[in-house]
This record gives C-alpha cells, structure tokens and sequence, in this order.
C-alpha cells in the first residue's frame, strides 16, 4: 500500500484529501505545516506528499526544498495543492522541485487521476 | 478632544498670537492629510466590505449545493439499506454511486473551507484596522494636558496620521491570505 504525506494547515482539507485517497486504497498521514511534514517525511518513508502553500511555521515551497535535500526524498513526487494559481508561484513551486501544482478546491476524480499518474 | 477641535484651537491659537505663516501652512497641510487619510481608509473599508459580501455569497452557492450532494448520499445509502440485494456487482455500482456523491459534497465542503478562511482573513483586517484607529482616538483625547499652541496641535494630528497610516498598511499587508480564483479552481500542473 502507498503512503501519502497530506500536509495542509486546514483540518477540513486535510480531511477531504485524506477521504478521497483513502476511498482510493492509500494510507495517508497528516502534518498541520511544514515544519511537522518535514519531521513525518523523516519518520515515516512516504510515495508521494501533497502540500499546501500558505501555512505558519513553514510554507509549502520551504518544505519542498528541504525534502530534496533529504536523501529519501530526492525523486519522491512533491505536489502542491493550494490556492495560489499565479504563474510567478507556478514558476517557484517548479524552480523548487514540486513534481506539480494544483489549485483549490480539488475535483477527487482528477486528484486521484494525478495521484496515480506521478506514482506510476 | 477631537482632531478637528485641535486643529480649530490651533488656528485660533495662531490668530490670537499672530505666530506666522508657516505654523498656518502646516496645519492646513495637516488639516488636509487627515481629509486623504480618512478617503482612502473609508475606500479600503468599502472594499472590505464587498469581499465579505462576496464572501457570504459563495457560501450560501457551497450550501445549496453542499445539501444536494449530501442528501443523493444519504438517500442512496437508505435505499441500498432497504435493497436485500445479494448480487455483488449491483452493490459495487450502489457503492460507485454514494462515492460519487460523496466526492461533490468533498469538493463543495473544500469551497466551505476556503470561505471561512477568506472570511477569517477579512475580519483579522478589519480588527488590526480597528484597533489602529482606537489608538489614534486615544491620541486624540489623552488623559493629561490638552496642547496650548498651533504646533502641540499639529504635533498630535501627525501622531493620529501616523496612526492610521500603520492601520491602512496592515490591511494591504496580508501575507498569508486566501486567494480564490473560480476560473482556476480544479486545476492541475505537471512539471
């Protein structure tokens, strides 16, 4: 079974993503922020994470640049998932190392479509 | 004690003592900052305003639909409840069903989320701008003495200016704030 790392600073959103991957036969863990994303991706080996842009303690591009430095996660799939669209942060988020860029509020169909495309 | 007040004891000052042009110029000038100071902030205020109005709309619009995905889920369910069906491929397709049921109302409760966090967003702009505006009426009408001439009086004007100036900066200055855009929502970016 994949795990999947969810990080996001809303608990609701967190919750729908967990809903949709787990209906789909994923294990998801759960991190409120960066800072505690970056502590679960080193406790726990995870497939693919899904991060959220605009949270305390540290955002979403922090948390993908730290992850590519971490050995185990220099060819994990990073994706953000937030409601930044502008091309500028499109352009960060891949200058950084995300694998890609959703916006909110999800569809679950193309999200899991995504999921198994970037885990393929 | 208000700023007008000030300003108008301050010219009357200057008249009494015949003090000179320059004190008369700056308070004018200060007169007049205060009148674009208030303009803007009532201008940023209406914007405020709108956006909770908008706000409240998407989330009556996230409702609405909101109850229609629950209800298809909930009445699906009921209904394969009541079904003594033993045919496992008509279960798979009652199960298909309330999942995708299940995934609108996700979707919709994510809009709720945002929503709510937009309409956190608004309210912490309009405390940061109340409380700044609270600290320039204290400055208006201080406990200890009132000022005696027209620079006392502009001195306080430039402090309430300074004041409000601090309130308007933190209502642009929003680093954290939820940006919804309809035309991009669902979207997705491989790299």
């Amino acid at each position: 079974m994949k795990t999947i790392l969810a990080v996001d600073d809303s608990a609701t959103m967190r919750e729908m993503v967990a809903f949709v991957l787990e209906s789909a036969g994923y294990r998801v863990i759960e991190a409120e922020d960066g800072a505690q994303g970056l502590d679960r991706a080193a406790a726990t080996a995870c497939d693919l994470v899904i991060t959220d842009q605009n949270m305390p303690n540290m955002d979403g591009l922090t948390l993908v640049r730290n992850l590519r430095q971490m050995g185990d996660y220099k060819s994990v799939p990073i994706l953000l998932l937030t409601t930044e669209s502008s091309d500028a942060m499109k352009q960060q988020g891949r200058a950084a190392g995300a694998t890609g860029w959703l916006v909110k509020p999800f569809d679950p169909a193309t999200l899991l479509e995504v999921v198994q495309k970037v885990l393929r | 004690m208000t700023a007008g007040q000030g300003k108008g004891q301050g010219n009357s000052m200057n008249d009494k003592n015949n003090a000179g042009a320059p004190d008369a110029k700056d308070a004018a000038q200060a007169a007049d900052l205060l009148v674009t100071v208030a303009e803007t902030l009532n201008a940023r205020l209406a914007v405020t305003a709108q956006e909770l109005a908008r706000s409240q709309a998407m989330l009556r619009e996230a409702s609405d639909e909101l109850m229609t995905a629950f209800r298809g889920a909930a009445d699906r369910i009921v209904a394969a409840q009541r079904e003594d069906s033993a045919d496992e491929a008509e279960r798979a397709a009652e199960y298909g069903t309330v999942l995708d049921h299940l995934y609108r109302a996700c979707q919709h409760l994510q809009s709720h989320d945002l929503v709510n966090q937009l309409i956190d967003a608004q309210k912490l702009r309009v405390d940061k701008m109340r409380e700044k505006l609270g600290e320039a009426i204290n400055l208006a009408s201080p406990g200890g003495a009132q000022p005696v001439n027209a620079e006392q009086w502009i001195e306080r004007s430039r402090a309430m200016l300074d004041c409000i100036v601090a309130g308007i900066r933190q209502i642009d200055d929003d680093p954290r704030g939820v940006r919804t855009d309809k035309k991009s929502a669902g979207s997705v970016d491989l790299f």
